[in-house]
């Protein structure tokens, strides 16, 4: 039965992998909405890993999408390398390299410099990997941060905490206009500003095989990377703690270690979905980290089912697409239903019912009943064994 | 050889000293009683012994590292375990599960496969190993109860404390627990078992502690504090089904 | 306009020394023996306050964690900040007029009463039902919404006070269905990881509000107009130096302006609150609830029904999130997404006053109307003063979470 096991989870990686490969195929016109699928997929799959599996009710996992896509944003906006120093920007030497920060002190300077530069100067912003790791790092700081901080804080305490943090960086980017552009949005460049060749073809900067590609990448890694964690002693450890910290404690867990690193690492997957979300989408704006997004990422993650990674991630895929469907109004005589608003209307309902007869989601107890099948005969089987063995006595 | 020194140790509830003043000691695998009438303060010491709680003044020392001011899973780590008066399994996790978590705690290099067959003896010898596969909270109360002393197995600690492990089990699970703590108590391991039920604690122990009013007022062989007039007063002469309260102090802050 | 860096300096030195006597000072009193209860906070604050001169004294002296100590660092460090701030922009209204400043402070005290009677709403549920409702907000929104179509669409004749009514009804009946369906459950045992849950469906509860408010009235902003125009009234006759009443604005001692909208907002909100401390204090079905949230065993022996207490008070505290928002639409333009602010007002009030204490929350709303009104006239560029806005409690409910978590009126974890 195990090797059966370890069969279907083999199946099941290269089934998904694979229709999620040919998946634009099948819908050409929908690449944008199978994009963004992906990365809902990635933050409401990583939400299940910090609340589902560790018990942390975080409502800032957007806020860290935020920070991952801001600092891909404002490094792309402030940074460039150069080949030639510029000496009017502020920068460094980088062994050959220049690396010059554009403030907003000096907005214009490299355009200035660019007169008295020696004629063959390479000027070239960050490339895209470089910036979205940044951003990860960025995310997995304030991870870091973030979950020392809430340490001692449990369920409510720690649901507003997390609120607050999210909307104090929520306000302050809205705020800063002159670094972030504000509420307008901060334009970033595109994933490949040259467009890339893949496999003899030629795909412009615009193409969306690319950004497509990139995500589902980024989505099967992080996802085998989440299931070798949830596998691991850290799956074992944080799913103690979320049961009961102190028992978890007082069998030599270090609660605290594992707590952070929780907070920490799936703060990191969020940041990298921001990421490469900034440069598919090309403008942010503080949107994409206001309550309700987080909303939308909860009930996908709800609805999937919190304590399974594939159903919060098959859960965040279906809505997606639902969600994007329903947006046609609906006409009955006169009556027209304009479905933008009234889906999401559906989509609170759908949470609320599921959380209240379902608590497992929706897709996760079919993942568990083909999982855990035969678990329950076998341990009726070996009951009545032990039965047969002494029958005199009753079974505890 | 296990040490344990419990050095003059309080708790204070925000004025109510649950835990006044308690010492004693520990040397080798001793097989030790705890009893007292209700909010005599067991469990509290217990509390402060496994570093769920600190105590507001005192130190313990175990096996000459001072454990007080550690947090509970350093104190794990030096090798005392516990069980919970009200049974706290991992009850959205299998009865594997539950095990393999101590076991890879105290082993920061192992693989969850090395202890798997640990895991499956454990199970048997408490005859819970049909339900490895099932979630606990699947599980009786009585079973969840056993794999809570399961998982003090897979801990393996020097000393071990269990905290009214016989309240409300059947007989035949009291007779498992037992044979769990006798046959524990032969391969080195040293016992500190609260209880109500004196028939058993007396057979059990090889010597006995009495808590009232937070005041550890009698430490000797069961026998001789049977025979304890402070004792008898305290406690064993007085109805002991009546639940009586500390003293409430104020203690200026 | 440059913001001079003066102010900052001061903030990262109070934010520097303030952290260091948070992490040392009780490790300083463990070493010495002392009793190391709140003496986190005592060092942040006297760290803050005084820096390293005073850290020092405090690790010689060990003093206990007194209320004295804490709240006379907390005035200094309240003192500096004011200093600095004057120092930094000396220009500035709140730093030039004194007039600006008493208007701002008494207009934040009046919005600050209604905040603190929607917060009573959410501290009363928790007291009760041990949980936090994060649809809270959309209550208010309701309640804004009801009265607005009741007083302006539905029936434009309807006196003001009727509309205020309808929205409590309405909130009222909205506060005992929700419960009924979800929140019951909870206590019955039928769901799992109650905790969790609550947040959860109170969010999907807020979610579903919200976009349903939207889908049936649309995005754009609504506002109601006064209830209630005031006479023009001069006390003196002549000059109106005590009191000057005109149609849309109250002038106390040619000094404090407030909006007679507002004014007649504090009004319907003062009313409630006697309403409800007569309710809590002198019926018995206030006694009964307060006696469930003292302890739910012993009312329930003494012939109480604990379940109804539940949806009583989430109907309850719905309908005083829903009469703030009534009281309010007056005041302010009103949008499906007004709740989400006032959500997030309530926590922190919640959260300062102490989770379940009823003096609490109205202080802790006096407290955030005041520091809200401070922040939005005192900030030196308008357009940043605005935008942070949402900000300010939010850094409040932060501090309060990190220093003390029981906030100032909460029982002890
Ligand atoms: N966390 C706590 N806060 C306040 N009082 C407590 C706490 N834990 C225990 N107490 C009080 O301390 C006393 C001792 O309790 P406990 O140690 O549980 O007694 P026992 O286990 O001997 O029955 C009781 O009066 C109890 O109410
Ligand atoms: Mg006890």
């Amino acid at each position: 039965m195990r090797n059966n096991l370890r069969l279907l989870k083999a199946l099941t990686w290269v089934v998904g992998g694979g229709f999620l490969l040919i998946l634009p195929f099948l819908i050409p016109t929908r690449m944008h909405v199978a994009i963004i699928a992906l990365y809902y997929a990635i933050l409401a799959s990583s939400w299940a890993l910090l609340a589902g599996y560790g018990g942390q009710f975080s409502f800032a996992h957007m806020a860290f999408a935020g920070l991952g896509a801001y600092t891909a944003g404002l490094v792309g906006k402030f940074f460039r390398l150069t080949t030639a120093p510029t000496h009017v920007c502020h920068e460094w030497s980088l062994g050959g390299w220049w690396l010059v920060v554009q403030d907003t002190g000096s907005p214009t300077c490299l355009e200035t410099a660019k007169a008295s530069m020696p004629a063959g100067t390479v000027i070239m912003q960050f490339p895209s990997w470089l910036d979205i790791t940044l951003g990860i790092l960025v995310g997995g700081l304030f991870g870091l941060l973030i979950g020392a901080l809430v340490l001692r804080l449990r369920r409510t305490y720690l649901a507003l905490f997390t609120i607050a943090f999210a909307e104090i960086l929520r306000t302050a980017i809205n705020a800063e206009r002159d670094i972030t552009g504000g509420p307008g949005g901060l334009k970033v460049a595109p994933l490949f500003p040259d467009g890339i060749t893949l496999f003899g073809h030629h795909f412009s900067a615009a193409d969306k095989w690319p950004p497509y590609l990139v995500m589902l990448i980024l989505f099967l890694g992080i996802m085998a990377l989440m299931y070798w964690l949830a596998g691991s002693r850290f799956g074992l450890f944080i799913r103690s703690i979320r049961e009961d910290e102190e028992a978890a404690g007082s069998l030599g867990v270090h609660v605290v270690r594992y707590k952070i690193l929780l907070f920490t690492v799936t703060a990191m997957f969020a940041a990298a979905a921001g990421g490469v979300y900034a440069h598919f989408v090309r403008v942010i704006a503080p949107n994409m980290m206001v309550i309700k997004e987080m909303s939308v990422v909860i009930s996908m993650a709800v609805i999937g089912g919190m304590e399974s990674l594939l159903g919060a991630a098959i859960g965040a895929i279906l809505i997606e697409f639902a969600l994007e469907q329903l947006r046609n109004d609906i006409t009955i005589g006169s009556f027209t239903l304009h479905m933008t608003d009234w889906r999401l209307v559906v989509f609170g309902a759908l949470l609320m019912i599921t959380l209240r007869f379902w608590g497992n989601g929706l897709i996760y107890p079919i993942i568990q009943r083909i999982t855990r099948r035969g678990v329950a005969e076998e341990t009726v089987a070996k009951r009545l064994q032990a039965a047969a063995a002494n029958p005199e006595e009753p079974s505890t | 050889m296990i040490e344990l020194d419990v050095k003059d140790v309080s708790k204070n509830f925000g004025g109510l000293l649950a835990v006044n003043h308690v010492s004693f000691q520990v040397r080798g695998p001793e097989l030790i009683g705890l009893i007292g009438p209700n909010g005599a303060g067991k469990t509290t010491l217990t509390n402060l012994l496994s570093g769920a709680l600190k105590p507001t003044s005192g130190t313990i020392y175990m096996n000459g590292q001072r454990i007080d001011v550690l947090p509970p899973y350093k104190i794990a780590k030096v090798g005392l375990g516990r069980t919970f008066q009200v049974t706290r399994a991992f009850r959205r996790m299998t009865v594997l599960e539950n095990l393999l978590v101590p076991a890879l705690a105290m082993h920061p290099t192992a693989r969850q496969a090395q202890f798997v067959k640990k895991a499956r003896e454990v199970a048997e010898f408490l005859t819970i190993d049909h339900l490895l596969n099932e979630y606990a909270r699947a599980l009786s109360g009585g079973q969840q109860k056993l794999l809570e002393l399961g998982r003090l197995l897979m801990l393996d600690p020097d000393f071990i404390i269990l905290d009214e492990p016989f309240a409300g089990v059947h007989p035949k699970l009291m007779e498992i627990i037992y044979e769990y703590i006798t046959e524990t108590n032969k391969k080195g391991k040293a016992f500190l078992i609260i209880s109500h039920d004196m028939e058993t604690i007396f057979t059990l122990s090889q010597r006995l502690l009495v808590m009232a009013f937070g005041k550890l007022i009698a430490d000797g062989p069961p026998q001789e504090v049977r025979k304890d007039p402070a004792v008898i007063k305290a406690y064993l002469g007085s109805d002991s089904d009546k639940p009586w309260q500390p003293e409430r102090k104020r203690v200026p802050a | 306009m440059n913001f001079p860096s003066y102010f900052w300096y001061t903030v990262l030195w109070l934010i520097f020394w303030g952290a260091v006597g948070a992490l040392v000072t009780p490790r300083v009193y463990t070493r010495k023996d002392k009793f190391t209860y709140q003496t986190a906070m005592l060092g942040a604050f006297v760290g803050a306050a005084l820096g390293p001169v005073g850290l020092i004294l405090l690790w010689w002296f060990t003093p206990p964690a007194s209320l004295k100590w804490l709240g006379l660092s907390g005035l200094l460090i309240l003192v500096w900040l004011a200093a600095a701030f004057a120092k930094a922009d000396p220009d500035n209204l709140c730093v030039t007029s004194g007039s600006f400043i008493a208007t701002q402070i008494t207009n934040g005290l009046v919005i600050g009463a209604i905040y603190g009677l929607m917060a009573l709403g959410l501290t009363l549920i928790f007291s009760i039902l041990g949980i936090v409702s994060f649809a809270h907000g959309e209550f208010y929104m309701l309640g804004g919404m009801v009265t607005y179509y009741a007083t302006e669409v539905w029936f434009p004749d309807l006196n003001p006070l009727v509309g205020v009514l309808i929205a409590a009804l309405f909130t009222f009946a909205l506060g005992a269905v929700f419960e009924l369906l979800f929140l019951r459950p909870m206590i019955t045992g039928q769901i799992e990881r109650p905790g969790e849950y609550a947040i959860l469906v109170t969010f999907g509860l807020a979610f579903f509000l919200q976009y349903t408010t939207l889908s049936l009235v649309g995005a754009s902003p609504k506002k109601a107009s006064r209830f209630f125009d005031y006479p023009r009234v001069k006390i003196p006759a002549e000059t109106g130096d005590l009191l000057k009443i005109t149609p849309g604005n109250l002038t106390f001692f040619d000094l404090i302006s407030i909006p007679t909208a507002r004014f007649t907002a504090l009004m319907i909100a003062l009313v409630l609150l006697f309403a409800l401390l007569y309710f809590l204090y002198r019926t018995w079905t206030g006694k009964a609830l307060r006696a469930v949230s003292q302890d739910r065993q012993a009312a329930a022996v003494t012939g109480i029904n604990p379940k109804r207490m539940n949806t009583l008070a989430f109907a309850l505290g719905g309908m005083l999130a829903g009469i703030s928002g009534a009281a309010l639409v007056q005041v302010f333009s009103w949008v499906p997404w007004v709740g989400i602010p006032a959500s997030s007002r309530s926590f922190v009030i919640i959260v300062l006053g102490g989770m379940g204490s009823l003096p609490g929350a109205f202080i802790g709303g006096l407290i955030l109307g005041v520091v809200e009104a401070l922040g939005a006239g005192c900030v030196p560029d308008p357009h940043r003063a605005a935008a942070y806005l949402p900000a300010y409690g939010m850094i409040i409910l932060v501090l309060v979470l990190l220093l003390k978590p029981t906030g100032l009126f909460g029982r002890e974890l």
